[in-house]
């Protein structure tokens, strides 16, 4: 992993027109903002592994299991 | 002109190129997988299945969320929105996953953190990951149940 040291207002720039730049520094929280072309999606890693946990497990759904009367009530 | 892919859950499918809804950046966790056809799971279900073109095996079970969920409207991030090109007429909607665990359909779960967005018109389509903690992976489909296992 790449390790950079940065002051608030400072960025980094990443590959094609993405910009990462350190907004305020307070206690343990760090506020980044983010520039990004509309094609990168940019997500809290959490959720967004959380979302794709959940898509695993959604993919494991099978026909045979869908509630009767196949309407909720 | 019609293709044919041969489903792991529903036999032979036949579709047409423009069925097909893409994905430019997939399904989390399923990023490569970018093409699918909807198929219904019975006539007049609320159910249809987000069937992928490119893995026979791989379907997601789809509603509407406002089947369950009376209040459900998500703000768009600015960036879905562009990546969708929806104007405010464009026709879109909004499909939730669904999760039945094996053989326990009362235990049926609500992905309200990833809903999917498809415009109509141009059959584009993403999963939307909300930040946020208001709306749930994993909402219960019939909170009745959760009463009756305590």
């Amino acid at each position: 992993m790449l390790v950079l040291t940065r002051k608030v207002n400072q960025s980094i720039i990443i590959g094609e027109g993405v910009e990462v730049m350190i907004l305020e520094v307070r206690g343990e929280q760090v506020r980044i903002g983010i520039k990004a072309p509309r094609d990168v999606t940019v997500h809290r890693k959490e959720i967004f592994e959380l979302i794709s946990e959940e898509n695993v497990s959604a993919a494991g759904t099978s026909p045979d299991d869908l509630p009767p009367p196949d309407k909720p009530a | 002109m019609t293709q044919q892919l041969q489903s792991t859950r529903f036999g032979a499918l036949d579709f047409a190129a423009e069925d097909i809804i893409h994905f430019p950046g997939g399904l989390a966790g399923f990023e490569d997988r970018r093409d699918y056809v909807l198929v219904e799971h019975a006539p007049d279900s609320p159910y249809q299945w987000l069937q992928s073109v490119e893995s026979a095996d791989l379907a997601f079970l789809l509603v509407e969320p406002g089947l369950f969920v009376a209040d459900y409207a998500p703000e768009m991030p600015v960036r879905a929105v562009k990546n969708l090109e929806l104007e405010e007429s464009t026709p879109r909607v909004v499909y939730t996953i669904v999760t039945i665990p094996r053989g326990r359909p009362r235990d049926m779960t609500l992905n309200l953190a990833g809903p999917i967005v498809i415009n109509v018109e141009s059959r584009r389509a993403v999963q939307i990951i909300l930040e946020g903690d208001e709306h749930p992976v994993r909402r219960r489909a019939f909170p009745e149940a959760e009463q009756a296992a305590a």
